[in-house]
């Protein structure tokens, strides 16, 4: 336990000597909230849409922008790297958990993105008006979602990295995975604008986890069943990717072959 | 000319010996586009409208942005990895060669990546246009060109520009490039829509604006101020030069890692 407490550390020390680069980062989600704000805002203003008011969809997309945010310091790039330069076996020798250890160091971060996500969801509200909380119990599940979501991304992103054991080309992986997820999520649109039949595939997609169900559960356009349904569903998710990605890890180790020690 | 493309056939043949990586590459810049047409035509299946601009009009937009960014990938992919040669002092290879250090740095590596957005931005550009009501005069498509090879400029002058900034920042890798790179995703949508400081930085400061809306507002006859979309061909003058000079300054500053 404390290796893995100190690889969190770690994160954030490097994350918080590195500022500049840390809020670079930051600008494609940001762009993107504010590209979206800047349409919705235009399209909401005479009419509400698919049950979309103004204040509802800039929730929304502030929600979409907190879970774009979230589990995206030193991740996938750094253990692309070491994959595909052989500086993996190092990690194979150390006595922690190779999923364990990655987990820790993607929760080193978290701190510092929730501070980050808190000031500029603050600088939105307070420019853009105020947005309304949900009752009591959809505010605690909106929560328990948002807390599966670390988890869930955590997965999604490391179950991807691994395909470096099998191709050269991590950035192809990534743009893909960056395309899928901001599209299947609803951090793109919100899924009930898509057509039917792939609103149900992204629905029951692991990826709907990351920003449409803490989205909706804020909004309270899902609450009661529905809603349990949904994180249910999310965490049903989690389960599946942290043992699956066990076995891509086994399969992935049969094909490293490292040059030189 | 002759020697640039030599140089560019050289990684394109070394890329061509991993096919798959090609492959994976291409089929993902595709399908990022294929997101974003499924997004838009998501969006103006509720809206006919926005400001003004249709859903074949905002694809043009995106389409403009694509293949600019192809050319900028596919014939100067180079100025990516300058970041990481100023930090390595790798830089002092080419400053040893009779040929331009900036045409050298840009030719340093191919990113075919390019080339399937330069495809789909081509067809996008395409099917936006076959929607409009363009009445085609040869001086148009003749301006349309003109219009076109400008925002390629724009793009390309753009990118050499911030990743110059590196000789300044010292980090090794494109970061800040990058960043100014997805602030350009902005010019996609109607400038419009976006309150007066952001329409100053898109079209003044770092003028994406021109690489998309201008020309096209102008092209399709489309919102309030198409007369701007004239003065693309100067902008693009204009951030060549700005770019050519920051680049200079730059290499002035330049500090080898000692080799």
């Amino acid at each position: 336990m404390r290796g893995y407490r100190a690889l969190a550390r770690a994160t954030a020390r490097a994350a918080l000597a590195y500022r500049f680069s840390l809020l670079l980062g930051m600008v494609a989600v940001l762009v993107q909230l504010v590209a979206l704000l800047a349409v919705w805002h235009v399209i909401l203003e005479q009419s509400p849409m698919n049950g979309f008011t103004w204040p509802q969809m800039r929730a929304y997309l502030l929600v979409a922008f907190a879970a774009g945010t979230v589990v995206s310091i030193l991740g996938d790039f750094r253990m692309a790297f070491r994959i595909l330069d052989g500086d993996v076996a190092l990690d194979l020798v150390k006595p922690v958990d190779y999923q364990k250890a990655r987990l820790a160091e993607s929760l080193g971060g978290l701190w510092i993105e929730l501070a980050l996500i808190s000031l500029v969801v603050g600088v939105t509200l307070a420019v853009t008006g105020g947005v309304d909380l949900p009752p009591g119990p959809g505010l605690a599940l909106f929560a328990a979602s948002m807390l599966i979501l670390v988890p869930l991304k955590f997965l999604i992103v490391y179950v991807s990295t691994l395909a470096c054991f099998w191709t050269q080309n991590f950035m192809g992986v990534q743009w893909a995975r960056l395309a899928v997820v901001n599209l299947f999520s609803g951090a793109l649109i919100p899924l009930v604008f898509l057509p039917g039949w792939l609103a149900t595939v992204a629905q029951w997609s692991p990826f709907a986890g990351l920003t449409s169900t803490p989205a909706l559960i804020f909004l309270g356009q899902v609450d009661g069943r529905e809603a349990l349904q949904l994180v249910a569903v999310q965490l049903g998710w989690v389960l599946v990717l942290w043992f699956g990605a066990r076995l891509v890890w086994r399969a992935a180790l049969r094909r490293l072959t490292v040059n030189g020690g | 000319m002759r020697l640039y493309l030599r140089l560019l056939g050289a990684h394109f043949r070394s890329m061509m010996e991993y096919e798959t990586d090609f492959l994976i590459l291409a089929a993902a810049t595709v399908l990022m586009q294929v997101v974003n047409i499924v997004f838009l035509s998501a969006l103006f299946a509720k809206v006919p409208v926005l400001n003004g601009w249709t859903f074949w009009s905002v694809l043009m937009m995106f389409g403009a942005v694509a293949l600019a960014e192809g050319v900028g990938s596919l014939f100067f992919d180079g100025m990516w990895s300058l970041a990481w040669q100023i930090n390595r002092g790798e830089l002092d290879y080419f400053l040893v060669r009779p040929y331009p250090v900036a045409l050298q740095v840009s030719s340093a590596a191919l990113g075919i990546n390019g080339l399937s957005n330069i495809v789909t931005g081509g067809l996008m550009i395409a099917a936006g246009l076959a929607h409009s009501a363009v009445d085609w005069t040869p001086w148009r498509v003749a301006l349309a060109v003109l219009l076109l090879l400008s925002s390629v400029v724009i793009k390309v002058s753009i990118n050499l520009a911030t990743n110059a900034v590196c000789f300044w920042l010292n980090s090794p890798s494109p970061m800040f490039a990058f960043a100014m790179h997805q602030v350009g995703d902005l010019a996609r949508f109607p400038l419009s829509i976006y309150p007066v400081a952001l329409k100053a930085v898109l079209g003044v400061v770092l003028p994406f604006a021109f690489i998309s809306f201008f020309p096209i507002a102008y092209l399709l006859d489309t919102g309030s101020s198409q007369w701007v979309g004239l003065l693309t061909p100067v902008a693009a003058v204009y951030c060549a030069a700005v770019a050519a000079l920051i680049f200079r300054r730059g290499l002035r500053r330049y500090e080898s890692a000692g080799n």
